[in-house]
């Protein structure tokens, strides 16, 4: 780990699904003589691409965890986190993204940009990560990267400037020619490891320098010096234009485009040459950490070994050997034998093993430096914690973490698989911080929560592969609520004689609605009609309503109660008659002070290209919804809205289809309001069915 | 004090209007200042007091975000809502918050076209139907004069009171009709202007164009700390 900090590369590959990364990382890993051997995703030969290491991903040919890797290209060291293209993982690309520097995007020269292609460059937007495109497919049929370029355009907004054109397309594809060095570039070998350097064919020459202009004209606005030698028409030297390009890439103002086919093994070598020339190194990129002891202040990290060590766990794996964390360290450097502190939770960790991953081959190493992305072996922690040496209490910024938006109860089906069920959630939702479970308290069901419906139905399978877990899952429910709306008295006596000592007690006073707090009591008794030592037994009879509502069992919220009078009797009154004598007086006073059901309101923000904005309003319309605004942004447009959550189920689905998958939306939970009368009645028309149900 | 308490203090019956009659249907009215002087709150004001009134009210921002004209309209109400000791202020936004649609725009991503083919999407499925349309952050520049009459057609085709929102710059000296000179061109399309005027610590509203004959009644202050209108 001897290499300078310059030489470094912590790279993403982010794309759609199906774009060919995994094929492309695969080829990556090929030519930098980590594989010796090249496996398809689907692989017919039964190994699949070295990178899908989980079976699930391996059979549907998709990409779940990000499986970090180390290669070696022109004496740089290059770490790939190989990300998971389906927009219902998306914390696995914002997870890697907030580790990585640079990030190639790639794109299917056919498909062009797609949906996924936006959200993974709006997360590269928010991580500001510094991107180079990489058009693959080129040996399609229907293959035309010029066009993917003019989408990187007016779809993503990307200056976008081709750094190659193609030789040949779909069936004839045969290389690139490099617009810096003006040649022409083959591949030859059956893995097309030879390169040959040609001169650009006469067909091609005209469209490359044509090409070319373009690309010295977008770098000129990044180099005085390049100006010059265009306003002079000196010869440009292609370091001169590199270094302008580069300067351009890092500040994201412009996105170089390479092209070619990972599959059938053309320009990947020139690829990688451009992520040591464009991407940045560590040192390039600011980190900020958050200081504890000064109240948050944030503080700039350098990549620099010898200062106090700060590391950040970004993904976990529960491997053959326990728990394997994956692990970047931002500042200083982490060595066999090191004690460091988990911020979280101040547990000291002594660094027993630490290697460097290679999919799920590893290999050992003695230290991380600073900049650098290695692996912990059996430290127990969760995904986004921060270590640090005991000299400074930092911790890293917080990972943006989306709320789930969607939730269902999973049943195990015996006992054996309930305690490989608890297994399998506790580590799921260590792993993925978007994943939560708990234990609904009014249904006693095992609740899942995660970013969709594909999400959570993987981690079923999940359950079901690793864990042997067989559950079944229900229908999402949502956590309605009730409350009171106007103030209302009751005075109840509580008096049974039946035998035995007596029960005796009178509580009165008044209830009403109160903003912001769930309850509220208030003991205004004077003159001891109540006696002090049975006021708590009051309070305890009150709240003992509030699980289950009279009105419909559902939770009551908002609600204040003031006791100002009552009665008791020297023999017959005891706690446990008061507290009877308030759930009577609570039943009394809420159904005079006209209950309402309230339902969870989510913030909905959808965002769409601007022509199927009139559709999504629609459908937001059309589930109850509010429509706050609509924020036109170029190509795109967001339409902000309150939905309640009941109607939002199975919304993506509807999404998907209402705008060719190119919309994705975000829910938080925004506030409680009343349901409308009608609503309510249906609600109570389920609620007596669940009922009778279960008679 | 109720909804229509708060409906008689609106900004522009306290400068002697009665209401947005001021602006007529298809008719054009505008807040000019300088930045950073209070437009933006008093045309937020006069929107307020439209949804108070059960009218709906469509508020185009060019370059801010949903989020925060939002903000505007919820700074906005806390004030009155505490100057007017309005309690459950929950309440009273709950029930006008569907009177308004924000919708925002880039600058140079608006156009007139553009703007009737939104408000088309919200009318068609009867998701909105404005009845006020402020339009906040236009720059008036000299090819302002097209887009106006654009936006002319279209305010008095679907009834509209039109409102904009002017910025004027301070070493700009007044046309000869005294109408600064972003509306200088275009200043027969507009039924009504008013200024904000701040001088020392107090920011005047006047009457440039549509206000009562007496100009006294004109003449109000607006509140520097809290951007309201101050009662006469």
């Amino acid at each position: 780990m001897a290499t300078r900090i310059e030489k470094i590369r912590n790279i993403g590959i982010s794309a759609h699904i199906d774009s060919g990364k995994t094929t492309l990382t695969e080829r990556i890993l090929f030519y930098t003589k980590r594989i010796h051997a090249i496996h398809d995703v689907k692989g017919k030969d039964g190994v699949g691409a070295t990178m899908d290491s989980m079976e699930l991903e391996k059979e549907r040919g998709i990409t779940i965890a990000s499986a970090a890797t180390y290669c070696e290209w022109n004496n740089h060291e290059i770490n790939i986190i190989d990300t998971p293209g389906h927009v219902d993982f998306t914390i696995e690309v914002e997870r890697s993204l907030r580790v990585l520097d640079g990030a190639i995007l790639v794109l299917c020269s056919v498909g062009g940009v797609q949906s996924q292609s936006i959200t993974v460059d709006q997360q590269m937007k928010r991580y500001k990560v510094p991107c180079i495109a990489f058009i693959n497919k080129c040996d399609r049929s229907g293959a035309n990267p010029f066009r993917v370029v003019a989408q990187l355009k007016d779809k993503l907004g990307h200056n976008a400037v081709a750094m190659q054109i193609p030789v040949g397309l779909e069936a004839d594809h045969e290389g690139v020619v490099d617009l810096v060095t003006m040649k022409a570039i083959y591949f030859d070998g059956d893995n097309g490891e030879t390169i040959r350097e040609e001169e650009i064919p006469e067909s091609l020459m005209d469209l490359a320098m044509e090409k070319r202009e373009v690309l010295i004209d977008a770098a000129t606005l990044f180099s005085d010096e390049l100006t010059e030698a265009v306003l002079e028409e000196t010869p440009i030297p292609a370091e001169m234009l590199i270094d302008a390009m580069r300067k351009g890439t890092l500040e994201r103002k412009i996105t170089p485009v390479f092209m070619g086919s990972a599959y059938k093994n053309k320009a990947v070598q020139p690829l990688l040459d451009a992520v040591t020339q464009l991407l940045p190194c560590p040192a390039d990129v600011s980190n900020q950490a958050l200081d504890l002891d000064q109240d948050e202040a944030q503080v700039t990290l350098t990549s620099d070994d010898t200062k106090p060590t700060v590391a950040l766990a970004f993904k976990l794996e529960d491997g053959q050997y326990g728990q394997l964390t994956y692990i970047r360290v931002y500042q200083g450097k982490l060595a066999k034998g090191d004690t460091v502190v988990n911020v979280r939770t101040g547990r000291k960790i002594k660094i027993g093993r630490l290697a460097r991953m290679h999919a799920n081959q590893m290999e050992d190493i003695v230290g991380i430096s600073a900049g650098y992305i290695g692996a912990l072996f059996g430290v127990d922690c969760a995904s986004g914690d921060t270590f640090t040496d005991r000299s400074v209490n930092l911790t890293m910024t917080s990972m943006y973490v989306p709320e789930p938006v969607i939730s269902l109860a999973i049943v195990p089906k015996d006992n054996k698989a309930e305690i490989n069920m608890s297994k399998a959630l506790n580590r799921f939702s260590k792993e993925d911080p978007t994943f939560r479970t708990y234990v609904s308290e009014e249904t006693g069901d095992t609740i899942i929560s995660g970013m969709g419906e594909l999400h959570l139905e993987v981690y079923i399978e999940r359950m079901r592969r690793e864990y042997n877990a067989e559950v079944t899952s229900g229908a999402p429910r949502v956590a309605y609520r009730e409350t009171i709306t106007r103030r209302s008295e009751f005075n109840y006596t509580h008096k049974k004689q039946t035998g035995g000592s007596g029960q005796y007690g009178r509580v009165a006073g008044y209830m009403e609605p109160v903003d912001g707090e769930e309850f509220t009591f208030v003991n205004e008794v004077t003159g001891g009609s109540i006696p002090t030592q049975f006021i708590s037994a009051c309070e305890k009879g009150f709240r003992n309503c509030l699980p289950k509502g009279p009105k419909m069992e559902f939770p009551v919220t908002g609600v204040k109660v003031v006791i100002d009078d009552g009665a008791s009797h020297s023999v017959d009154s005891s706690e446990m008659a008061f507290q009877a004598a308030a759930r009577g007086a609570f039943l009394e006073g809420y159904m005079k002070a006209a209950p309402v059901i309230h339902e969870p309101i989510m913030k909905v923000a959808v965002e769409t290209p601007t022509e199927f904005q009139g559709g999504v309003m629609g459908s937001l319309n059309q589930r109850r919804g509010m429509i706050i605004g609509s924020q036109d942004e170029g190509p795109m447009c967001v339409i902000e809205s309150q939905v309640p959550l009941a109607e939002m189920f199975g919304y993506s689905t509807v999404l998907r289809s209402l705008t060719q998958g190119k919309a994705q939306f975000t829910m938080e939970f925004a506030t409680y309001r009343q349901v409308p009368q009608s609503i309510s009645e249906e609600i109570a028309k389920k609620h007596q069915e669940e009922k009778k149900n279960v008679a | 004090m109720l909804k229509n308490d708060l409906i008689l203090r609106n900004p522009l019956r306290l400068m002697g209007h009665e209401n947005e009659a001021i602006v007529p249907q298809g008719g054009f009215g505008a807040v000019l200042a300088r930045a950073g002087v209070g437009k933006t709150a008093l045309i937020v004001q006069v929107a307020l007091n439209t949804m108070l009134q059960q009218k709906n009210v469509l508020h185009v921002s060019l370059d801010d975000p949903v989020d925060k004209v939002n903000l505007w309209y919820q700074e906005v109400l806390n004030s009155l809502a505490s100057q007017y000791h309005v309690r459950q202020i929950k309440e009273l936004w709950e029930s006008i918050q569907m009177h308004r649609f924000i919708m925002t725009f880039k600058v140079e991503g608006f156009s007139v076209p553009k703007l009737e083919e939104r408000v088309k999407d919200l009318t068609e499925q009867q998701i909105f139907n404005p009845h006020m349309v402020i339009i906040d952050g236009l720059p008036f520049d000299e090819s302002l004069r097209s887009p106006l009459e654009g936006l002319k057609t279209f305010s008095v085709n679907h009834r509209l009171h039109l409102w904009f929102t002017v910025t004027t710059h301070r070493h700009q000296t007044p046309g000869a009709d005294g109408l600064p000179v972003q509306l200088s061109a275009v200043g027969d399309l507009f039924d009504a202007a008013i200024e904000l005027q701040p001088e020392g610590k107090k920011i005047h509203i006047r009457c440039l164009k549509g206000g009562p004959e007496d100009s006294e009644a004109c003449d109000q202050l607006l509140d520097p700390s809290t951007m309201l209108v101050q009662e006469p």
